[in-house]
Protein backbone atom coordinates (compact mmCIF):
# COMPACT_ATOMS: atom_id res chain seq x y z
CA UNK A 1 0.00 0.00 0.00
CA UNK A 2 1.03 3.37 -0.84
CA UNK A 3 1.14 5.97 1.96
CA UNK A 4 1.15 9.44 2.09
CA UNK A 5 4.01 11.05 3.40
CA UNK A 6 3.63 11.75 7.98
CA UNK A 7 1.70 14.69 8.03
CA UNK A 8 0.28 15.30 4.72
CA UNK A 9 -3.21 15.26 3.36
CA UNK A 10 -3.41 15.33 -0.08
CA UNK A 11 -7.19 16.05 0.23
CA UNK A 12 -7.94 19.62 -0.83
CA UNK A 13 -10.25 20.67 2.69
CA UNK A 14 -13.26 22.63 0.97
CA UNK A 15 -13.95 26.17 2.60
CA UNK A 16 -17.35 25.95 4.76
CA UNK A 17 -20.65 26.52 2.72
CA UNK A 18 -21.30 29.09 5.26
CA UNK A 19 -18.82 31.19 4.08
CA UNK A 20 -19.52 31.19 0.59
CA UNK A 21 -22.85 31.31 -0.11
CA UNK A 22 -23.32 34.53 1.15
CA UNK A 23 -21.69 35.62 -1.65
CA UNK A 24 -23.44 33.99 -3.73
CA UNK A 25 -27.19 35.33 -3.01
CA UNK A 26 -25.72 38.85 -2.11
CA UNK A 27 -23.79 38.58 -6.14
CA UNK A 28 -26.76 37.27 -7.47
CA UNK A 29 -29.55 39.81 -5.73
CA UNK A 30 -27.09 42.84 -7.20
CA UNK A 31 -27.40 41.57 -10.64
CA UNK A 32 -30.88 41.71 -10.33
CA UNK A 33 -30.69 44.67 -8.75
CA UNK A 34 -27.95 45.96 -11.95
CA UNK A 35 -30.08 44.86 -14.47
CA UNK A 36 -33.18 47.10 -13.50
CA UNK A 37 -31.47 50.06 -13.10
CA UNK A 38 -29.88 49.51 -16.56
CA UNK A 39 -33.77 48.95 -17.49
CA UNK A 40 -34.43 52.47 -15.79
CA UNK A 41 -31.62 54.23 -16.88
CA UNK A 42 -31.06 53.01 -20.45
CA UNK A 43 -31.42 56.78 -21.29
CA UNK A 44 -27.97 57.52 -19.28
CA UNK A 45 -26.33 54.81 -21.83
CA UNK A 46 -27.10 57.69 -25.08
CA UNK A 47 -24.85 60.43 -22.88
CA UNK A 48 -21.47 60.61 -21.88
CA UNK A 49 -19.96 57.94 -19.86
CA UNK A 50 -19.06 60.12 -17.50
CA UNK A 51 -23.04 60.17 -16.28
CA UNK A 52 -24.43 59.34 -12.40
CA UNK A 53 -26.35 56.43 -13.49
CA UNK A 54 -23.66 54.84 -15.63
CA UNK A 55 -21.48 54.96 -12.96
CA UNK A 56 -23.93 53.75 -10.43
CA UNK A 57 -24.44 50.67 -12.44
CA UNK A 58 -21.18 50.13 -13.27
CA UNK A 59 -20.24 49.92 -9.85
CA UNK A 60 -22.91 47.50 -8.85
CA UNK A 61 -21.72 45.32 -11.75
CA UNK A 62 -18.11 45.75 -10.60
CA UNK A 63 -18.42 45.27 -6.70
CA UNK A 64 -21.49 43.92 -6.07
CA UNK A 65 -22.04 41.25 -9.17
CA UNK A 66 -18.25 40.89 -10.65
CA UNK A 67 -16.44 41.36 -6.87
CA UNK A 68 -18.75 39.53 -4.69
CA UNK A 69 -19.40 36.45 -7.08
CA UNK A 70 -15.11 36.55 -7.31
CA UNK A 71 -14.86 36.75 -3.76
CA UNK A 72 -17.23 33.78 -3.20
CA UNK A 73 -15.90 31.51 -5.51
CA UNK A 74 -12.49 33.11 -4.64
CA UNK A 75 -12.94 31.62 -0.71
CA UNK A 76 -14.34 28.26 -1.78
CA UNK A 77 -11.52 27.61 -4.93
CA UNK A 78 -8.66 29.29 -2.55
CA UNK A 79 -8.52 25.45 -1.32
CA UNK A 80 -8.05 24.64 -4.84
CA UNK A 81 -5.81 26.79 -6.21
CA UNK A 82 -3.19 27.01 -3.02
CA UNK A 83 -3.70 23.12 -2.43
CA UNK A 84 -3.77 24.29 0.77
CA UNK A 85 -6.71 25.47 3.18
CA UNK A 86 -7.89 28.46 3.49
CA UNK A 87 -6.90 30.69 6.76
CA UNK A 88 -9.75 32.00 8.39
CA UNK A 89 -13.33 31.55 8.07
CA UNK A 90 -14.05 34.79 10.40
CA UNK A 91 -11.89 37.15 8.15
CA UNK A 92 -13.66 36.08 4.61
CA UNK A 93 -17.08 36.65 6.93
CA UNK A 94 -15.33 40.07 7.56
CA UNK A 95 -15.10 40.56 4.30
CA UNK A 96 -18.58 39.60 3.31
CA UNK A 97 -20.09 42.06 5.79
CA UNK A 98 -17.91 44.96 4.71
CA UNK A 99 -18.27 44.71 1.37
CA UNK A 100 -22.13 44.24 1.97
CA UNK A 101 -22.35 47.08 3.73
CA UNK A 102 -20.35 49.50 1.54
CA UNK A 103 -21.45 48.86 -1.88
CA UNK A 104 -25.25 49.47 -1.47
CA UNK A 105 -23.84 53.02 0.26
CA UNK A 106 -21.29 53.51 -2.79
CA UNK A 107 -23.72 52.89 -5.36
CA UNK A 108 -26.58 55.44 -3.86
CA UNK A 109 -23.99 58.16 -3.62
CA UNK A 110 -22.85 57.67 -7.49
CA UNK A 111 -26.96 57.02 -8.41
CA UNK A 112 -27.29 60.78 -6.73
CA UNK A 113 -23.78 62.19 -7.41
CA UNK A 114 -23.48 62.95 -3.86
CA UNK A 115 -19.75 62.30 -2.97
CA UNK A 116 -20.61 62.63 0.53
CA UNK A 117 -20.96 60.48 3.30
CA UNK A 118 -22.41 57.67 1.50
CA UNK A 119 -19.72 57.76 -0.96
CA UNK A 120 -17.06 58.16 1.73
CA UNK A 121 -18.03 55.64 3.91
CA UNK A 122 -19.05 52.93 1.28
CA UNK A 123 -15.37 53.22 0.31
CA UNK A 124 -13.86 52.65 3.29
CA UNK A 125 -15.89 49.82 4.02
CA UNK A 126 -15.29 48.51 0.31
CA UNK A 127 -11.50 48.94 1.09
CA UNK A 128 -11.96 47.31 4.81
CA UNK A 129 -13.44 44.61 3.28
CA UNK A 130 -10.43 43.95 0.73
CA UNK A 131 -7.51 43.94 2.87
CA UNK A 132 -9.72 41.37 4.84
CA UNK A 133 -9.27 39.07 1.66
CA UNK A 134 -5.75 40.17 0.92
CA UNK A 135 -4.68 39.28 4.63
CA UNK A 136 -6.60 35.45 4.18
CA UNK A 137 -5.01 34.92 0.81
CA UNK A 138 -1.67 35.86 2.25
CA UNK A 139 -1.87 33.79 4.84
CA UNK A 140 -3.42 30.70 3.44
CA UNK A 141 -0.76 30.98 1.22
CA UNK A 142 2.44 31.40 3.81
CA UNK A 143 0.68 28.25 5.30
CA UNK A 144 0.21 26.23 2.34
CA UNK A 145 3.89 24.27 1.23
CA UNK A 146 3.21 24.29 -2.16
CA UNK A 147 3.75 27.52 -4.03
CA UNK A 148 2.29 27.65 -7.84
CA UNK A 149 1.53 30.22 -9.95
CA UNK A 150 -1.88 30.03 -9.43
CA UNK A 151 -2.01 31.09 -6.10
CA UNK A 152 0.52 34.34 -7.14
CA UNK A 153 -1.87 34.73 -10.10
CA UNK A 154 -4.85 35.14 -7.33
CA UNK A 155 -2.48 37.38 -4.93
CA UNK A 156 -1.36 39.72 -7.25
CA UNK A 157 -4.97 40.07 -8.68
CA UNK A 158 -5.43 40.64 -5.08
CA UNK A 159 -3.19 43.15 -4.51
CA UNK A 160 -4.19 45.61 -8.30
CA UNK A 161 -7.94 44.96 -6.44
CA UNK A 162 -7.01 46.86 -3.59
CA UNK A 163 -4.61 49.42 -5.48
CA UNK A 164 -7.96 50.23 -7.46
CA UNK A 165 -10.51 50.55 -4.74
CA UNK A 166 -7.89 52.36 -2.66
CA UNK A 167 -7.65 54.81 -5.99
CA UNK A 168 -11.23 55.15 -6.05
CA UNK A 169 -11.47 56.10 -2.25
CA UNK A 170 -8.82 58.64 -3.26
CA UNK A 171 -11.25 60.04 -6.45
CA UNK A 172 -13.98 60.71 -3.93
CA UNK A 173 -11.97 62.12 -1.25
CA UNK A 174 -10.69 64.46 -4.11
CA UNK A 175 -14.35 65.44 -5.79
CA UNK A 176 -15.13 67.09 -2.28
CA UNK A 177 -11.24 67.93 -1.17
CA UNK A 178 -9.54 68.77 -4.46
CA UNK A 179 -6.12 67.52 -3.48
CA UNK A 180 -5.04 65.51 -6.99
CA UNK A 181 -2.87 67.58 -9.27
CA UNK A 182 -5.58 67.19 -12.37
CA UNK A 183 -9.43 66.70 -11.28
CA UNK A 184 -10.99 62.84 -10.50
CA UNK A 185 -12.08 62.49 -14.25
CA UNK A 186 -8.92 62.44 -15.63
CA UNK A 187 -7.82 59.43 -12.76
CA UNK A 188 -11.25 57.44 -13.76
CA UNK A 189 -9.54 55.45 -16.99
CA UNK A 190 -6.73 54.40 -14.22
CA UNK A 191 -8.97 53.55 -11.76
CA UNK A 192 -11.19 51.60 -14.30
CA UNK A 193 -8.18 49.83 -16.34
CA UNK A 194 -6.60 48.83 -12.63
CA UNK A 195 -9.47 47.03 -11.41
CA UNK A 196 -10.71 45.49 -15.17
CA UNK A 197 -7.21 44.26 -15.66
CA UNK A 198 -5.25 43.60 -12.69
CA UNK A 199 -8.17 42.45 -10.98
CA UNK A 200 -10.40 40.38 -13.26
CA UNK A 201 -8.59 39.55 -15.81
CA UNK A 202 -5.77 38.62 -13.45
CA UNK A 203 -7.93 36.46 -11.66
CA UNK A 204 -9.99 35.13 -14.44
CA UNK A 205 -6.51 33.87 -16.16
CA UNK A 206 -4.71 32.54 -13.03
CA UNK A 207 -7.58 30.72 -11.83
CA UNK A 208 -9.65 29.81 -15.11
CA UNK A 209 -6.28 27.99 -16.34
CA UNK A 210 -6.41 25.72 -13.45
CA UNK A 211 -10.48 24.83 -13.32
CA UNK A 212 -11.22 24.69 -17.43
CA UNK A 213 -8.37 22.53 -17.80
CA UNK A 214 -9.88 20.28 -14.32
CA UNK A 215 -13.39 20.69 -15.73
CA UNK A 216 -12.77 19.03 -19.30
CA UNK A 217 -10.23 16.29 -17.71
CA UNK A 218 -7.38 17.75 -19.42
CA UNK A 219 -4.02 16.83 -18.31
CA UNK A 220 -2.32 19.68 -19.90
CA UNK A 221 -0.44 22.29 -17.71
CA UNK A 222 2.26 24.97 -18.90
CA UNK A 223 3.87 27.12 -16.16
CA UNK A 224 6.27 28.68 -18.13
CA UNK A 225 3.60 29.74 -20.11
CA UNK A 226 1.64 30.59 -17.44
CA UNK A 227 4.24 32.82 -15.67
CA UNK A 228 4.56 34.56 -18.77
CA UNK A 229 1.26 35.42 -19.21
CA UNK A 230 1.14 37.01 -15.73
CA UNK A 231 4.38 38.65 -16.79
CA UNK A 232 2.47 40.33 -19.86
CA UNK A 233 -0.60 41.46 -18.37
CA UNK A 234 1.27 42.91 -15.29
CA UNK A 235 3.89 44.78 -17.18
CA UNK A 236 1.13 45.95 -19.23
CA UNK A 237 -0.56 47.45 -15.87
CA UNK A 238 2.43 48.82 -15.39
CA UNK A 239 3.38 50.82 -18.65
CA UNK A 240 -0.45 52.15 -18.46
CA UNK A 241 0.18 53.50 -15.19
CA UNK A 242 3.48 54.88 -15.85
CA UNK A 243 2.12 56.38 -19.51
CA UNK A 244 -0.94 57.76 -17.73
CA UNK A 245 0.63 59.61 -14.83
CA UNK A 246 4.15 60.16 -15.95
CA UNK A 247 4.37 60.31 -19.57
CA UNK A 248 2.51 62.91 -22.28
CA UNK A 249 3.09 61.08 -25.29
CA UNK A 250 -0.26 58.90 -25.99
CA UNK A 251 1.47 56.70 -28.16
CA UNK A 252 2.98 55.00 -25.35
CA UNK A 253 -0.19 53.58 -24.40
CA UNK A 254 0.16 51.50 -27.12
CA UNK A 255 3.35 49.27 -25.16
CA UNK A 256 0.40 48.53 -22.70
CA UNK A 257 -2.12 47.18 -25.12
CA UNK A 258 0.62 45.01 -27.12
CA UNK A 259 1.73 43.61 -23.50
CA UNK A 260 -1.86 42.45 -22.27
CA UNK A 261 -3.43 41.63 -25.89
CA UNK A 262 0.05 39.36 -25.73
CA UNK A 263 -1.39 38.19 -22.63
CA UNK A 264 -4.71 37.35 -23.81
CA UNK A 265 -3.26 35.59 -26.70
CA UNK A 266 -1.37 33.45 -24.77
CA UNK A 267 -4.55 32.43 -22.65
CA UNK A 268 -6.69 32.04 -25.27
CA UNK A 269 -4.03 29.08 -26.71
CA UNK A 270 -3.93 27.99 -23.22
CA UNK A 271 -7.51 27.33 -23.05
CA UNK A 272 -7.08 25.95 -26.52
CA UNK A 273 -4.56 23.18 -26.00
CA UNK A 274 -6.24 22.37 -22.35
CA UNK A 275 -9.14 21.70 -24.70
CA UNK A 276 -7.81 19.41 -27.31
CA UNK A 277 -5.94 17.07 -25.08
CA UNK A 278 -9.24 16.84 -22.84
CA UNK A 279 -10.48 13.26 -22.07
CA UNK A 280 -14.14 14.59 -22.03
CA UNK A 281 -15.32 15.15 -25.37
CA UNK A 282 -18.91 16.42 -24.44
CA UNK A 283 -19.20 20.07 -22.84
CA UNK A 284 -22.15 20.67 -20.54
CA UNK A 285 -23.73 24.29 -21.44
CA UNK A 286 -21.88 25.63 -18.26
CA UNK A 287 -18.47 24.95 -20.06
CA UNK A 288 -20.07 26.16 -23.40
CA UNK A 289 -20.68 29.48 -21.84
CA UNK A 290 -17.66 29.80 -20.07
CA UNK A 291 -15.63 29.54 -23.18
CA UNK A 292 -17.95 32.21 -25.01
CA UNK A 293 -16.98 34.32 -22.29
CA UNK A 294 -13.37 34.15 -23.41
CA UNK A 295 -14.61 34.92 -26.97
CA UNK A 296 -16.70 37.74 -25.73
CA UNK A 297 -13.08 39.28 -24.18
CA UNK A 298 -12.07 39.77 -28.08
CA UNK A 299 -14.70 42.65 -28.33
CA UNK A 300 -13.41 44.82 -25.63
CA UNK A 301 -9.62 43.74 -27.01
CA UNK A 302 -10.84 44.99 -30.61
CA UNK A 303 -12.25 48.47 -28.91
CA UNK A 304 -8.92 49.26 -26.73
CA UNK A 305 -7.35 48.78 -30.63
CA UNK A 306 -9.19 50.26 -32.13
CA UNK A 307 -9.71 53.49 -29.35
CA UNK A 308 -6.05 53.61 -28.95
CA UNK A 309 -5.24 54.35 -32.83
CA UNK A 310 -8.30 56.70 -33.21
CA UNK A 311 -7.12 58.51 -29.70
CA UNK A 312 -3.45 58.55 -32.04
CA UNK A 313 -5.20 60.37 -34.68
CA UNK A 314 -6.64 62.49 -32.84
CA UNK A 315 -9.78 61.66 -32.20
CA UNK A 316 -12.71 60.78 -29.65
CA UNK A 317 -15.30 57.97 -29.30
CA UNK A 318 -17.47 58.49 -26.13
CA UNK A 319 -19.67 55.61 -27.78
CA UNK A 320 -16.95 53.44 -28.20
CA UNK A 321 -15.88 53.66 -24.94
CA UNK A 322 -19.54 52.94 -23.36
CA UNK A 323 -19.43 49.87 -25.52
CA UNK A 324 -16.12 49.16 -23.83
CA UNK A 325 -17.58 49.03 -20.30
CA UNK A 326 -20.40 47.51 -21.31
CA UNK A 327 -18.66 44.40 -23.05
CA UNK A 328 -16.96 43.81 -20.13
CA UNK A 329 -18.84 44.33 -17.29
CA UNK A 330 -22.27 42.77 -18.70
CA UNK A 331 -19.94 40.59 -21.72
CA UNK A 332 -17.06 38.81 -20.65
CA UNK A 333 -17.57 38.76 -16.64
CA UNK A 334 -21.18 38.18 -17.05
CA UNK A 335 -20.26 35.03 -18.94
CA UNK A 336 -17.96 33.70 -17.14
CA UNK A 337 -19.67 33.99 -13.74
CA UNK A 338 -23.24 32.62 -15.56
CA UNK A 339 -20.75 29.23 -16.66
CA UNK A 340 -19.02 29.12 -12.95
CA UNK A 341 -21.94 30.06 -10.84
CA UNK A 342 -23.58 26.47 -12.34
CA UNK A 343 -20.59 24.57 -12.07
CA UNK A 344 -19.32 26.01 -8.85
CA UNK A 345 -22.37 26.61 -6.46
CA UNK A 346 -24.08 23.14 -7.37
CA UNK A 347 -20.90 21.38 -5.93
CA UNK A 348 -20.93 23.20 -2.56
CA UNK A 349 -24.94 23.17 -2.43
CA UNK A 350 -24.32 19.31 -2.75
CA UNK A 351 -21.27 18.99 -0.48
CA UNK A 352 -23.45 20.74 2.27
CA UNK A 353 -26.60 17.81 1.75
CA UNK A 354 -25.51 14.66 0.25
CA UNK A 355 -21.79 14.26 1.08
CA UNK A 356 -22.76 12.23 4.80
CA UNK A 357 -25.12 9.81 1.98
CA UNK A 358 -22.75 9.51 -0.84
CA UNK A 359 -21.92 5.62 -0.66
CA UNK A 360 -24.32 4.61 1.26
CA UNK A 361 -26.92 4.60 -1.63
CA UNK A 362 -27.82 6.98 -4.98
CA UNK A 363 -27.83 10.56 -4.49
CA UNK A 364 -29.00 12.87 -7.33
CA UNK A 365 -26.13 14.76 -9.20
CA UNK A 366 -25.08 17.81 -8.70
CA UNK A 367 -26.23 19.39 -12.16
CA UNK A 368 -29.67 18.35 -10.73
CA UNK A 369 -29.54 20.71 -8.21
CA UNK A 370 -30.62 23.30 -10.78
CA UNK A 371 -32.86 23.62 -13.79
CA UNK A 372 -31.11 22.66 -17.11
CA UNK A 373 -34.09 24.87 -19.18
CA UNK A 374 -33.83 28.20 -17.40
CA UNK A 375 -29.81 28.06 -17.92
CA UNK A 376 -30.76 27.74 -21.52
CA UNK A 377 -33.61 30.79 -21.47
CA UNK A 378 -31.54 32.54 -19.07
CA UNK A 379 -28.29 32.80 -21.87
CA UNK A 380 -31.00 33.19 -24.70
CA UNK A 381 -32.40 36.10 -23.13
CA UNK A 382 -28.85 37.39 -22.26
CA UNK A 383 -27.39 37.05 -25.58
CA UNK A 384 -30.37 38.69 -27.12
CA UNK A 385 -30.29 41.10 -24.66
CA UNK A 386 -26.09 41.90 -24.40
CA UNK A 387 -26.50 42.03 -28.85
CA UNK A 388 -29.22 44.70 -28.87
CA UNK A 389 -27.90 46.44 -25.97
CA UNK A 390 -24.62 47.40 -27.82
CA UNK A 391 -26.81 48.18 -30.67
CA UNK A 392 -28.49 50.50 -29.33
CA UNK A 393 -25.68 52.50 -27.49
CA UNK A 394 -23.90 52.19 -31.08
CA UNK A 395 -26.67 53.71 -32.41
CA UNK A 396 -27.94 55.62 -29.55
CA UNK A 397 -32.14 54.35 -29.89
CA UNK A 398 -33.56 54.78 -26.44
CA UNK A 399 -36.29 52.27 -26.89
CA UNK A 400 -33.70 49.82 -28.42
CA UNK A 401 -32.13 50.31 -25.24
CA UNK A 402 -34.98 49.39 -23.15
CA UNK A 403 -35.71 46.30 -25.43
CA UNK A 404 -32.65 45.03 -25.10
CA UNK A 405 -32.37 45.46 -20.89
CA UNK A 406 -35.58 44.20 -20.71
CA UNK A 407 -34.00 40.74 -21.75
CA UNK A 408 -30.94 41.43 -19.46
CA UNK A 409 -33.79 41.94 -16.71
CA UNK A 410 -35.16 38.80 -17.65
CA UNK A 411 -32.10 36.73 -17.80
CA UNK A 412 -31.07 38.19 -14.20
CA UNK A 413 -34.09 37.17 -13.16
CA UNK A 414 -33.80 33.14 -14.45
CA UNK A 415 -30.26 33.27 -13.03
CA UNK A 416 -31.60 34.03 -9.55
CA UNK A 417 -34.56 31.34 -10.05
CA UNK A 418 -31.88 28.58 -10.59
CA UNK A 419 -29.39 30.38 -7.85
CA UNK A 420 -32.02 30.05 -5.09
CA UNK A 421 -33.29 27.04 -6.62
CA UNK A 422 -29.88 25.53 -5.68
CA UNK A 423 -29.15 27.73 -2.99
CA UNK A 424 -32.46 26.22 -1.11
CA UNK A 425 -32.00 23.05 -2.34
CA UNK A 426 -33.33 19.99 0.80
CA UNK A 427 -32.40 16.45 0.38
CA UNK A 428 -34.25 13.97 -1.36
CA UNK A 429 -35.18 10.93 0.01
CA UNK A 430 -31.93 8.48 -0.98
CA UNK B 1 -8.65 -0.88 -14.84
CA UNK B 2 -6.91 -3.11 -13.25
CA UNK B 3 -6.99 -3.75 -9.50
CA UNK B 4 -4.89 -5.16 -7.56
CA UNK B 5 -5.97 -7.29 -4.76
CA UNK B 6 -5.17 -10.47 -2.44
CA UNK B 7 -8.87 -11.63 -2.30
CA UNK B 8 -10.49 -11.74 -6.24
CA UNK B 9 -13.81 -12.94 -4.94
CA UNK B 10 -14.41 -9.78 -2.71
CA UNK B 11 -12.52 -7.59 -4.52
CA UNK B 12 -15.52 -8.53 -6.98
CA UNK B 13 -18.19 -7.67 -4.67
CA UNK B 14 -16.33 -4.58 -3.14
CA UNK B 15 -15.46 -3.11 -7.22
CA UNK B 16 -19.45 -3.99 -7.95
CA UNK B 17 -20.48 -1.89 -5.05
CA UNK B 18 -18.57 0.93 -5.75
CA UNK B 19 -20.13 1.34 -9.27
CA UNK B 20 -22.65 2.89 -7.18
CA UNK B 21 -19.99 5.58 -6.34
CA UNK B 22 -20.26 8.75 -8.00
CA UNK B 23 -17.85 11.17 -9.26
CA UNK B 24 -20.46 13.81 -9.08
CA UNK B 25 -18.66 15.78 -11.13
CA UNK B 26 -18.11 13.72 -14.33
CA UNK B 27 -21.35 11.77 -13.02
CA UNK B 28 -19.01 7.99 -13.53
CA UNK B 29 -18.93 5.51 -11.06
CA UNK B 30 -15.18 5.88 -9.47
CA UNK B 31 -14.52 2.07 -10.54
CA UNK B 32 -15.21 3.26 -14.21
CA UNK B 33 -12.99 6.07 -13.90
CA UNK B 34 -9.99 3.57 -12.53
CA UNK B 35 -9.62 5.15 -9.60
CA UNK B 36 -9.52 2.05 -7.31
CA UNK B 37 -5.80 0.75 -7.04
CA UNK B 38 -5.80 -1.80 -4.89
CA UNK B 39 -8.31 -3.55 -2.37
CA UNK B 40 -6.60 -5.76 0.39
CA UNK B 41 -8.05 -8.04 2.95
CA UNK B 42 -6.24 -8.39 5.81
CA UNK B 43 -7.47 -11.11 7.87
CA UNK B 44 -5.57 -10.98 10.95
CA UNK B 45 -6.45 -7.65 12.29
CA UNK B 46 -9.85 -7.89 10.18
CA UNK B 47 -9.20 -5.18 8.07
CA UNK B 48 -9.55 -3.87 4.31
CA UNK B 49 -7.37 -1.69 2.61
CA UNK B 50 -8.34 0.72 -0.20
CA UNK B 51 -6.05 2.44 -2.10
CA UNK B 52 -7.30 4.85 -4.38
CA UNK B 53 -6.67 8.31 -6.70
CA UNK B 54 -8.52 10.99 -8.12
CA UNK B 55 -8.53 12.57 -11.75
CA UNK B 56 -6.80 15.52 -10.23
CA UNK B 57 -4.31 16.09 -6.80
CA UNK B 58 -6.91 20.07 -6.81
CA UNK B 59 -10.16 17.88 -6.85
CA UNK B 60 -12.74 19.44 -4.53
CA UNK B 61 -14.85 17.25 -4.72
CA UNK B 62 -12.37 14.61 -3.29
CA UNK B 63 -13.13 14.33 0.29
CA UNK B 64 -16.80 13.89 -0.86
CA UNK B 65 -15.32 10.77 -3.10
CA UNK B 66 -12.36 9.38 -0.51
CA UNK B 67 -15.57 9.67 2.30
CA UNK B 68 -17.86 7.90 0.05
CA UNK B 69 -15.57 5.02 -0.81
CA UNK B 70 -14.93 4.44 2.96
CA UNK B 71 -18.64 4.52 3.58
CA UNK B 72 -19.65 1.61 1.06
CA UNK B 73 -17.03 -0.72 2.17
CA UNK B 74 -18.23 -0.13 6.05
CA UNK B 75 -21.68 -1.27 4.56
CA UNK B 76 -20.73 -4.04 2.91
CA UNK B 77 -18.34 -5.58 5.07
CA UNK B 78 -19.47 -4.74 8.06
CA UNK B 79 -17.02 -6.93 10.17
CA UNK B 80 -13.57 -5.20 9.17
CA UNK B 81 -12.56 -2.17 9.34
CA UNK B 82 -12.09 -0.01 6.50
CA UNK B 83 -9.19 2.77 6.10
CA UNK B 84 -8.54 4.05 2.40
CA UNK B 85 -5.78 5.59 1.57
CA UNK B 86 -5.26 8.51 -1.09
CA UNK B 87 -2.31 8.44 -3.99
CA UNK B 88 -1.39 9.97 -6.45
CA UNK B 89 1.83 7.84 -7.26
CA UNK B 90 0.91 6.90 -10.14
CA UNK B 91 -0.83 10.06 -11.06
CA UNK B 92 -4.70 8.56 -12.83
CA UNK B 93 -4.44 8.63 -16.25
CA UNK B 94 -7.17 8.10 -18.91
CA UNK B 95 -6.05 4.38 -19.77
CA UNK B 96 -7.46 3.50 -16.13
CA UNK B 97 -10.59 4.46 -17.29
CA UNK B 98 -13.12 1.61 -18.68
CA UNK B 99 -14.83 0.62 -22.23
CA UNK B 100 -18.41 1.65 -20.40
CA UNK B 101 -16.34 4.73 -19.35
CA UNK B 102 -14.63 5.67 -21.98
CA UNK B 103 -17.67 5.68 -23.95
CA UNK B 104 -19.50 7.64 -21.26
CA UNK B 105 -17.10 10.36 -22.06
CA UNK B 106 -16.37 10.19 -25.93
CA UNK B 107 -20.58 10.56 -26.15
Amino acid sequence: MTTPPPGSDPLIKNTSYKVVLPFYVYAALAFLVGCILLFTSSGAFTQHYFHPHTIAITHIMALGWGTMMVLGAGHQLLPVVIEGKLYSDTLAWLSFVFAAVGIPLLVFAFYHFNMGWPAQYGGILVNIAIVCYLVNVAASMMKSSNENVHAVFVFTATLWLLLTTTLGLVLVYNFTYTFLPKDSLQYFSLHAHLGIGGWFLLMVVGVGTRLLPMFLISKYTNPRRLWLMYGLINAALILFIITHVYLQQKNAYLFAVISVLSGFILFAIYLCTAYRQRIRKQLDEQMKVSFLSVLIMVVPLMILVITMVMMLMGQQLPRLVLVYGFTIFLGWITAIIFGMTFKTLPFIVWNKVYQSKAGLAKTPHPKDLFSRKIFIAMSIAYLVGFVLFIAGILVSIGWLLKIAAAFLVAAAMLYNWNVFKIVLHQSKNV
Amino acid sequence: MNVITNDQLRCTIALAVLQDVMDPEIGLSVVDLGLIYQIDFEEANRQLYVSMTLTTQFCPMGASIVAAVKRAMENTFTHYTVIVTLTFTPPWNNERISEAGSAFLNQ
